[in-house]
Order: C-alpha cells, then sequence, then structure tokens
C-alpha cells in the first residue's frame, strides 16, 4: 500500500480503468493512462476514440461511471467540480479556440492569473505590480506582446489559439491538457506552436491531443493510442506507427 | 352471440305484454271512463275502491288521474256529474278532460266539487301511481320509478315492488327495482334478517346514493344489523374512494390531453428545431378562431353542416396555422438561428402583434364556438361519468401524436427533417434544400398548433389571449418531457395532467397549479435535460 | 479624485448622470414656480408620470446587469419588483391606521372584509419603517439567492432558466390573486394615506419621492458601474461569452452568478418600492410574465450590456408606450410586438449600439488604414 502511494504520488496523472458510457454507447472503456511530471505526451486516435471524452473526464465535466483518476497521486478528480480541478492546477485548452472575445488580450490573461477566485476577491481586486509582470512575461511566450490592447475577437484564429494556451500559463498548471492545438493553423503557425509547446513542456506536464501526424512527429515524444474508448498501444511514434493493430484502425485506413 | 338472441326475446316478451294487456282491458268489470265517473260524489270508502280498480287495470294513462286526485285537483261538474282535472285560472277553474288529456272549457268556483281525499286514501293514491308506473311498458318509466323509491325509501311501495320484480323482464331494470325494495325495507320495521340481506343488496353497487342509505339505515339499527351496515358501507367507501381515484386519473388524462395538444407543436418547434418560438399560442388561437368562422360560415349558409365543422375547421386550421407558421420562419426566425434568446423576444413581440391583429378582426370578447351533437352528452363506464366532448379530445390528441410520430419515423419529410436538425452541414451536402426543411419543420409545428386550437376551442373561451394560457404550460411541458423526445412530451403532458388533478382535492385548483409549476421548477433544478434527456458530449455544447 | 469619477461613469455615463441632475433641478423648479399657463410648467401628474419611468429605468438597469453582463435571460425580473412593491405596499397600509373604512387600527381593511381575526405573522414588523426597508431588498434578495442557487447549481442555463424564470412570476402571480395568501387578493394593496407622516396626495411629497427615484436610478447606475468595471465584473463578461472556459480557468461560475441575480434583484425590489407609494397601488397584475418580457424589451431597445442604454431604454420605451396609449391605443400593441421583432432583427445592440456604429464610421482615415496593415500581415 505504502509503496503504491509513493508509486502514484510521483505520476502527475493516473488514470485507471475508467469507462464512461452515453446511452449504451462505451465512449471510455476501461481506459488507463499515465503522465509523469514533466513529460509531455500525444495522445491520437481516430474520430470516436474517447480523447475529448477523456478530457471531460480529467477536468472533471463528466463523471466516470467507474474508474480511477487521481492527480498528483491524491486528489481524487472524479469528486471533483471544474473549478476545484482547475485551482489544483489542472489546465485545458479546448478543441476550438475558446477566448473572451468581448475583453483585451490583456484582460483575457488577467482573468487567467493564479489568484483568488471567490466572487468578493474578484469584487475588490486591484491590479499590482507582480500581477503586471507576470502577464507581460506570458504576453511575451505567447508572442502576443503588441496586440495587448486589442479586442480578443479581432485575433486571427492562430493567435486566439495561441490566447488560448497563454491563458492556461497564466493559471500556471502543473498539468496542461491541449486539444487540437493546430487545428485549422498556417504551417508557419504550426511550427511556431510546436515550438511553444516544447518550450511550455520544460517545466510543466502537457498531454496534446491531434491529429496532424507532422506535427506530433515535430514534438518527437512518447504517443499513446486510443480506439473505442481504450489504450490500443504506446510508444514512440516511430513505434506505434509500425504496430499492426494502429495500422488497421487508423493510420492505415 | 348471446346477447342479440336475448334482445330479440326481451322484444317478443314486451308485445306479448303489450297484446296481454290490450285484450285483457275490455274484459275488466268496468272501463276506465266508467271508473272514472264513479268518481262524482263518492265516500272515502267507494274512491278506495275506484282507485284499487283503477290500479288494477295495470293501464299507465291513468297515472295523471290518480296523481291528480292525490293533490287534490279532480273535481267533478255538479251539472252532469262529469269528471275532470281543475286548475285555478281564468274566472274559476280551467278544466281538462281526465282521459284524453284535452281542454275542456272553464267552470265557476261554485259549478265543481272537489272530490275529497283523506290521508288514508292517498297513501292507496301513491301506491296505486307506483305500482302503476312500475308495470309501465316503458323501462325507462319503470327505472324512474323505481329510483324514486330509492329516494323516498317509503315502505308502503315494498309490496308493489315484489310484485313488479316478479313480473320484471330486464335485468337492469330488476337490478333497479330490487335496490329501491331493499332501500325500502331498510326504512321499514322488518326483522334484521331481511334487513341484512337488503345491506347486502344496497352495497351491491357502491355510490353515494348507497352510502347515504346504510348510514339513515344504521341509526337505531340492532348490533348485529349494525354490523353488517358497517361492512357494507366500509366496502362501499372504499369503492368509491377507488372511483374517485379512477375518475381522477380521468380527469388528470383529459387535462394532460389538452396539455398534450398544446405543447405537441412546440415539442416539434422547440423540441427538434430548437427554436423558441413564444407565438406557438397565437397559433393555437389562430386554430380556434378558423373554427370559429367555418362555424359562423355554416350557421349563415349551410346549418345541415354544422355536426362536420370540426372536421372542415382541422384542415383549413392547419393549413392556415402552418402558413402562418412558414412565414414567420421565413420571415423572422431564419436570421436569428443559434440565437436563442433573440428568438424568444422577436417571436414574443409577434405574439403581441398577431393578438392584437385578431383583436382588431374579430374584437376583443369572446367569440361563441358551438359543440356539435356528437361532442355533448356523456355516459356512464363502472362509477364514472363520462363526457363525449372530453372522451374526444383525449382520442383526438393521441390521434394527432400517433400521426405526428408515423410522418417523422415513416417519411421522407421525416427524414430530411431529422438530418437537418442533427447534422445541418452534411444534410446540405447530401443535397437536401435545408432552408426548405425549416420552413417546413416550422409550418408542421405551427399547423398542428392550428389542429390544436380547433379543439381546444371546445373546451376554452375563443378570445385574442387564447394562446397566452398556454404558452407557459407548452414550455414547461416540452422541458419536463425532455426536449427533443415526442415520447417525452406524451408523458410529460399526460403526467402533470394526472398530478394536478391529484392535487386539486387537497389543495385547490389554483394552490394545485401552483404546486405544480414549483414542482416542475425544482424538478429542471434536478434534472435539467428533463425526464427523457438525450444524454452524451454533443448535447453539451 | 475627479480622474476617478470620471473612470467610474464613463464618458456617456457622465451625460446620463448630468441629465439626471437637470431633470432634479428642473422640474420641481418648473412645478413649483413656473406660472401653471407656460408651456415650460410641469404639473403635478406629470411628476408623478416621470417618478415612475425612473423606477423602470431602475428595473431596466437590474436587468442589464443580468442579461447584458452576465447573459442570463431573466423572464421574471418584475417578480423582484413586485415583491419590493408589497414589501412597501404592506408598510403604507399599517401607516393607513384607524384611518380605513373599517377604521380598524392593526387590521387593513381587506382584511376586516375577509373577517379575519388577526394579523398574520408575516405582516408583523411592517408598521416599522425600517424594517419594511430591510424587507424591500431583503424579500427580493433572498428569493433570487434561493431561486439562482438551485438553477446555477444545477447549471440551468439559457432559455431553460429564462423559461423557468416565467414560470416562477406566474406561478406568483397565482399565488398573490388567492384571497387566502394574506396581501389583498385581486385587489391587492391600495388606498395609501401617507409615508413617514407625509401625505402622499400633497405635493411636496409627490416631488419628494420623485427626487428619491432620481437619486436611487443615479445610486443604481453607480453602484451597476463599480460591479461592472471590477475584475467581477470582467469575470461576469466571460461567464456570458464563454461559460465552459471560465470554469476551466477555475471560477465557480454558478457563484458569480448568484451574487449578480441577487444584487440585481434586490436593485428591482428598490425600484418597486420606490414605484407603489408613486402611483398609489400594487395588485398581482405586476407579477404577470408579459410586465417582465416587456421589461426586457426595454432594454434591448436601449442597448443590453451598456448600463446608459437600459436607462434610456426604461425611460424612451415607456415615453412612447404613454403617448401611443393615449393618442392610439390601439397602435400600441403593434408598436411594441414590432419594437421586438425590430429590435432583435436590426438593432441587436439597441440604441446605443447605433450610435457606437454610427460615431465608428466618422473614424479619421488613418486608423482605417492601420486596421487594413494589420489584416494583411495577419494573412
Amino acid at each position: 500500500m505504502n509503496t503504491l502511494h509513493k508509486e502514484l504520488t510521483r505520476t502527475v496523472l493516473y488514470l485507471d480503468g475508467i469507462s464512461v458510457s452515453f446511452d449504451g454507447f462505451k465512449a471510455l472503456n476501461d481506459l488507463s493512462f499515465v503522465v509523469e511530471p514533466g513529460e509531455m505526451r500525444a495522445i491520437i486516435g481516430p474520430n470516436g476514440a474517447g480523447k475529448t471524452t477523456m478530457m471531460d473526464v480529467i477536468t472533471g465535466k463528466t463523471r466516470p461511471d467507474v474508474g480511477t483518476a487521481l492527480f498528483a497521486g491524491q486528489h481524487d478528480l472524479t469528486k471533483l467540480d471544474e473549478a476545484s480541478i482547475a485551482e489544483l492546477g489542472i489546465g485545458r485548452k479546448f478543441q476550438r479556440p475558446t477566448v473572451f472575445e468581448s475583453h483585451t488580450v490583456r484582460d483575457n490573461i488577467v482573468l487567467s492569473l493564479a489568484g483568488k477566485r471567490r466572487v468578493f476577491d474578484t469584487l475588490f481586486a486591484r491590479s499590482t505590480e507582480d500581477e503586471a509582470d507576470k502577464i507581460d512575461q506570458v504576453l511575451d511566450t505567447i508572442r502576443l506582446a503588441d496586440r495587448a490592447g486589442m479586442m480578443a475577437a479581432d485575433l486571427s484564429h492562430g493567435q486566439k489559439q495561441w490566447l488560448e494556451i497563454g491563458m492556461l500559463l497564466a493559471q500556471d498548471p502543473s498539468l496542461l491538457l491541449v486539444d487540437e492545438p493546430v487545428a485549422g493553423m498556417t504551417d508557419a503557425e504550426t511550427v511556431q506552436t510546436a515550438t511553444l509547446l516544447k518550450e511550455i513542456a520544460k517545466d510543466h506536464s502537457v498531454v496534446v491531443v491531434e491529429h496532424d501526424m507532422s506535427f506530433v512527429q515535430d514534438l518527437g515524444v512518447m504517443v499513446t493510442v486510443l480506439h473505442e474508448g481504450s489504450v490500443l498501444a504506446e510508444g514512440s511514434l516511430d513505434r506505434v506507427s509500425a504496430d499492426e493493430r494502429v495500422i488497421d484502425v487508423y493510420l492505415g485506413r | 352471440m348471446a346477447r342479440p338472441l336475448l334482445l330479440i326475446l326481451q322484444r317478443i316478451a314486451f308485445v306479448l305484454v303489450l297484446a296481454t294487456a290490450a285484450f285483457s282491458a275490455p274484459a275488466q268489470a268496468q272501463s276506465i271512463p266508467d271508473l272514472i265517473s264513479r268518481l262524482a260524489g263518492a265516500d272515502f270508502d267507494e274512491t278506495e275502491k275506484v282507485v284499487e280498480a283503477l290500479a288494477a287495470t295495470g293501464d299507465a294513462s291513468v297515472a295523471p288521474i290518480l296523481e291528480a286526485l292525490g293533490e287534490g285537483d279532480l273535481y267533478f261538474r255538479r251539472a252532469d256529474n262529469a269528471v275532470f282535472i281543475a286548475r285555478r285560472g281564468g274566472s274559476g277553474y280551467l278544466l281538462t278532460d281526465p282521459i284524453t288529456g284535452a281542454a275542456a272549457g272553464e267552470a265557476g268556483r261554485r259549478d265543481v266539487t272537489k272530490i275529497r281525499v283523506n290521508n288514508s286514501l292517498r297513501r292507496s293514491v301513491r301506491a296505486a301511481i307506483g305500482t302503476l308506473t312500475l308495470r309501465s311498458p316503458d323501462a325507462r318509466v319503470r327505472i324512474t320509478a323505481a329510483q324514486s323509491v330509492l329516494k323516498s325509501r317509503d315502505p308502503e311501495a315494498i309490496e308493489p315492488l315484489t310484485a313488479a320484480i316478479e313480473a320484471e323482464q330486464d335485468d337492469s331494470v330488476r337490478f333497479v327495482m330490487e335496490r329501491a325494495r331493499a332501500a325500502a325495507i331498510l326504512n321499514s320495521d322488518s326483522d334484521d334478517a331481511t334487513k341484512i340481506t337488503a345491506v347486502a343488496k344496497i352495497a351491491e353497487k357502491s355510490d353515494q346514493e348507497a352510502r347515504a342509505i346504510l348510514l339513515a339505515a344504521s341509526n337505531g339499527a340492532s348490533a348485529e344489523l349494525g354490523e353488517a351496515i358497517a361492512g357494507a358501507v366500509n366496502k362501499v367507501e372504499g369503492s368509491l374512494a377507488m372511483w374517485s381515484a379512477v375518475q381522477n386519473v380521468w380527469y388528470g388524462l383529459s387535462l394532460g390531453s389538452v396539455l398534450l395538444l398544446a405543447a405537441i407543436g412546440l415539442a416539434i418547434t422547440f423540441g427538434v428545431m430548437g427554436v423558441i418560438n413564444m407565438a406557438h399560442g397565437e397559433m393555437v388561437m389562430i386554430g380556434a378562431y378558423v373554427t370559429y368562422v367555418v362555424q359562423e360560415l355554416i350557421r349563415n349558409h349551410a346549418p345541415y353542416l354544422f355536426d362536420v365543422s370540426l372536421l372542415i375547421a382541422l384542415p383549413l386550421a392547419f393549413a392556415i396555422a402552418g402558413m402562418v407558421g412558414m412565414a414567420i420562419e421565413r420571415g423572422i426566425i431564419r436570421f436569428l438561428y443559434g440565437r436563442p434568446l433573440e428568438t424568444l423576444l422577436a417571436t414574443w413581440g409577434l405574439s403581441l402583434i398577431l393578438q392584437q391583429v385578431v383583436r382588431s378582426l374579430f374584437g376583443p370578447t369572446n367569440q361563441e364556438v358551438g359543440a356539435p351533437s356528437w361532442m355533448s352528452g356523456a355516459f356512464e363506464l363502472g362509477g364514472l361519468t363520462l363526457t363525449y366532448g372530453r372522451v374526444w379530445i383525449i382520442v383526438f390528441a393521441m390521434v394527432v401524436f400517433a400521426v405526428l410520430v408515423l410522418v417523422l419515423r415513416h417519411t421522407s419529410f421525416g427524414l430530411q427533417m431529422r438530418a437537418v436538425t442533427q447534422n445541418r452541414r452534411m444534410a446540405s451536402s447530401m443535397g437536401i434544400r435545408t432552408n426548405w426543411t425549416d420552413a417546413l419543420t416550422f409550418g408542421l409545428g405551427s399547423g398542428i398548433a392550428g389542429v390544436a386550437g380547433v379543439a381546444l376551442s371546445q373546451i376554452d373561451n375563443v378570445s385574442p389571449n387564447l394562446g397566452q394560457s398556454y404558452i407557459i404550460d407548452s414550455f414547461l411541458v416540452v422541458v419536463f418531457g425532455g426536449v427533443g423526445n415526442l415520447w417525452g412530451t406524451l408523458v410529460g403532458a399526460l403526467s402533470l395532467g394526472v398530478l394536478n388533478k391529484f392535487l386539486e382535492p387537497y389543495a385547490g385548483a389554483v394552490l394545485g397549479k401552483i404546486l405544480v409549476l414549483v414542482f416542475i421548477i425544482l424538478f429542471i433544478q434536478k434534472r435539467p435535460r428533463g425526464l427523457f434527456a438525450l444524454k452524451g458530449r454533443a448535447v453539451e455544447s | 479624485m475627479t480622474g476617478r469619477f470620471l473612470r467610474l461613469t464613463g464618458t456617456s455615463g457622465l451625460i446620463l448622470l448630468a441629465c439626471l441632475l437637470a431633470a432634479a433641478v428642473y422640474i420641481p423648479v418648473a412645478n413649483q414656480y413656473i406660472d401653471p399657463a407656460s408651456p415650460f410648467h410641469v404639473n403635478t401628474a406629470s411628476v408623478v408620470v416621470f417618478g415612475k419611468y425612473l423606477c423602470f429605468a431602475i428595473l431596466a438597469l437590474s436587468i442589464d446587469l443580468v442579461w447584458g453582463y452576465c447573459g442570463i435571460l431573466s423572464l421574471g425580473h418584475g417578480a423582484f419588483f413586485a415583491l419590493g412593491g408589497y414589501a412597501m405596499g404592506m408598510h403604507l397600509m399599517r401607516e393607513i391606521g384607524s384611518r380605513g373604512v373599517y377604521g380598524n387600527p392593526i387590521l387593513p381593511d381587506f382584511m376586516v372584509f375577509l373577517n379575519w381575526e388577526k394579523l398574520p405573522w408575516f405582516w408583523h414588523g411592517f408598521d416599522q419603517f425600517w424594517f419594511a426597508m430591510g424587507m424591500v431588498v431583503l424579500v427580493p434578495g433572498a428569493l433570487a439567492f434561493i431561486f439562482g442557487f438551485l438553477a446555477f447549481r444545477s447549471r440551468v442555463t439559457g432559455v431553460y432558466l429564462s423559461i423557468i424564470t416565467q414560470a416562477m412570476t406566474f406561478a406568483l402571480m397565482l399565488a398573490f390573486f388567492r384571497n387566502e395568501m394574506g396581501f389583498g387578493g385581486n385587489n391587492g394593496l391600495t388606498d395609501f394615506k401617507d409615508v413617514l407622516g407625509f401625505d402622499l396626495q400633497a405635493n411636496s411629497t409627490r416631488i419628494g419621492l420623485y427626487l428619491l427615484s432620481i437619486g436611487a436610478l443615479a445610486g443604481a447606475f453607480l453602484i451597476c458601474r463599480a460591479i461592472v468595471l471590477s475584475r467581477l465584473g470582467k469575470v461576469l463578461i466571460a461567464v456570458r461569452d464563454a461559460e465552459s472556459r471560465t470554469r476551466f480557468i477555475g471560477y465557480r461560475v454558478e457563484h458569480y452568478k448568484l451574487f449578480v441575480f441577487t444584487v440585481s434583484a434586490m436593485m428591482a425590489g428598490v425600484a418597486g418600492a420606490l414605484y407603489v407609494p408613486q402611483v398609489g397601488i400594487i395588485n398581482p397584475g405586476e407579477f404577470a410574465p408579459a410586465n417582465s418580457i416587456e421589461a426586457v424589451v426595454w432594454v434591448a431597445v436601449g442597448g443590453r450590456g451598456t448600463l446608459v442604454g437600459a436607462v434610456i431604454g426604461g425611460i424612451g420605451v415607456n415615453l412612447g408606450k404613454s403617448y401611443l396609449t393615449g393618442a392610439l391605443p390601439e397602435v400600441w400593441l403593434f408598436a411594441l410586438g414590432g419594437l421586438f421583432v425590430v429590435v432583435t432583427l436590426f438593432m441587436p445592440k439597441g440604441i446605443l449600439g447605433l450610435l457606437d456604429r454610427w460615431r465608428r464610421k466618422q473614424i479619421p482615415a488613418d486608423k482605417a488604414e492601420q486596421a487594413g496593415a494589420e489584416a494583411e500581415e495577419r494573412a
């Protein structure tokens, strides 16, 4: 028990035997999955493999029917709501970029900054120098420093994706879940995004869901292949793309 | 197989009875006119004999004469000893021939003398009338006679009833007679054994009357009889409670089917298309006004068509409300897809406009919409009284629902509609004209609301505000049942209807309604997507 | 100091406050000191009508706060307005004392009429002015808190929320129509005599209430501005635009909604409390769902998401209503209905949105060029 516990606390994310079904359809089927601290992991799989549902379970949006989901080996994710999970330090980027369109780029970051989240804290909140420094730092990282005063609605699609990643950074999470970060990006933007993610992965654990194989190649990290709600294969991209079963269900189609 | 035969036998028996009556009449010692003429100047004994003889004729036509005698309205004319029924009027009395019932002129006060009766005579008269009507060839008259005894519980009626029961051929009439006799026995000074048998007889049919009779009989009853009565009262009350529950379910289903009718169109526009149409109630109102106009035209030009007026109104209401709906969809709603709150406001505005249009055209007051003959009246089923109007509305709601389900399931339009609502882009790339489908779908939902209006015109006031009273209820039904699920709407409507009617006896109509609203509000907190929610990832986004 | 105040009001807000100040000075003066024959004279009836509009403007502000800034379309705000009004009405009823038709010092007339023996428990305390004033905000606030707590916790959003708020006010209307509820049933509360000893029929009282309404409106506006400009206000807008995003960066969305919904309901309650002594009656009709939804259209017309717009809408639409129902009563419902349709279809941001767009068109050419360059860079 004790050794297991130590084993667990070493992991950032620990999913075991997770199943979720919607009206008889099994979105996740006995899924098990572990992320180590500082690790960046790519998840691939055909449509309906359960990638988004897995994200939903980790962030508390969907409750699993059975299974264990632990964060940092001690927090039971199946019992917490989205806000508490976010406060624990899990950030999530959606498939479609969602930023606060009627706020400026800067305000988007301000709202995401790690800090007190209670109603009356925000009612009387004042901006501080520390905050300003942190914001500038994030804006630099996501290359939007010169657009800080623009309305988020006026950003290009790629810039919105970056802004969203920036919002995650401002949250300062220990685990980032990034859903299809390069969907709809130009090639140049895709390359820039890969660099950005690698930079982030230096001091965060990151899970990236992506369809784009060349992007996954660029990341050069361990890959997990999902199929029909459970893990089909795990390993480097070269290894999984040589796997017969993976070729059958996904790559070889 | 057995029933027609029985009916024929009954008819034959009936004809035979009539025939015997006709043959036996001349064989009587004296004819009715002779008997009546004996009344002139008769003493009490003589009158008594005449009454007995009249009763013995078995001819129901003497009943009015006996009634007049009992009430002291029978007189004879001094001049010629002719007997008349006389009532005050004119300068003295208005005379009526007792046998033919024809008017026979007037008479001064001094010209006629009353045929006097005393209490014992009155009793004989009443018994004689009872006997006569109990023997009437008309089954309805016999039942009425038996029922009057059931009310009066007059012990004097026991004997004539016993005789009548022996002669009775019709089971249902005999049943009432036996009950009446039992009631009379309980009111008499018969011995306990007889009374206990009578208690059992009364308890055979459980209604308020049986309860009243039994409770009245328990006064001053012996221990044994009291026990029997208490047992019987328990049985009757249990059965009454059961029937009142059944009655509540029936009222609830009836209310539920009204809700269903109002909500079913909304289940399409809101449930399937996701469009918040606050003018939905006005589509119902338009349907009701179409009914009104159709009936007005029929009254003025072809009154013989009145009974089919609703059948004529149905397709018209569907078409007109459907076209108004399509115009709304093309003119306003299509610009607001994906903006539900704006749609809500715009269609609310539209509902104000439609109400005002109707108010300008037809005036603000309620319009008279009549019920065709096949929708009026009622019938009994066990302990229930069902009105035809309600029955037809339930049937109609179910038919509309079934047709709708069939259309959605089994027609190509239904398929296209489902395709468009599930994946617009895919449907469009497969060659479905999505715009056209949207308009038709909305038209279908509105048309059904119009059809509902035809039915609701039968039970609600047809006024410009008609729709307003249904809009909140309809939305709650759809939300409660689960958006996007027709069966949910069906179950939601019926269960809310029944819930409402079960609360009413305890809480009263208004408080009952408030409780139902509170219930739904709380229910939606518990299950925000309704009873039969679609679950999954897609609905959340 | 002035800089901070200006930041709080904003330019259009400053203009609004200036207009309110002008109205606060001009109308009483015009009523009291200008010759009635003069076209500049304002008669007392008009003062009361203006006072009424000011209350409607506060209601509009409260709706704008939840709808315009947090995306909660409440179709039941009329209920909070009416509850505030009833709380005030109950105090005014108790103030009548033995001057009622039946002369009962404790029981209001309608209770004597219904043969009630004693005052229902919930009427106690309303003879105290400050207690009643507390109830004016507490009762609507508590209802909003409980209702919101349940609804937001279970994530009832969008039209679902709109529909159940409508059901809420409908249920309250049915309840208040019942005599047994103890609020005067059908007739509601009326025949008020005075408040804090001031005769409600007196000119000076009416002007006083009018001035109070102006003050309340200005106060409500500043409170709303303060909320909207705070970081909490930014969170509210974030909730409106991307609710789940807000959740995933760690905000408890339901708490924010609950806060703003409750504050807004209290504000609506104050509006109702000011409204009742000016119109002299409160009855269950105020709970009618149509009232609430009409108030929503004021906000839509003025421009939701802009507080000044809500005030303009609340006053403007009601001015139009008074004019039309007087001059062309048949037309009013057409006009109101048309307003709903036209505003949602053609001016989603209301009058202020139109002004804004018009102003942007006047932007000097160099700014437009800059925007064009940016667009190129992006491509």
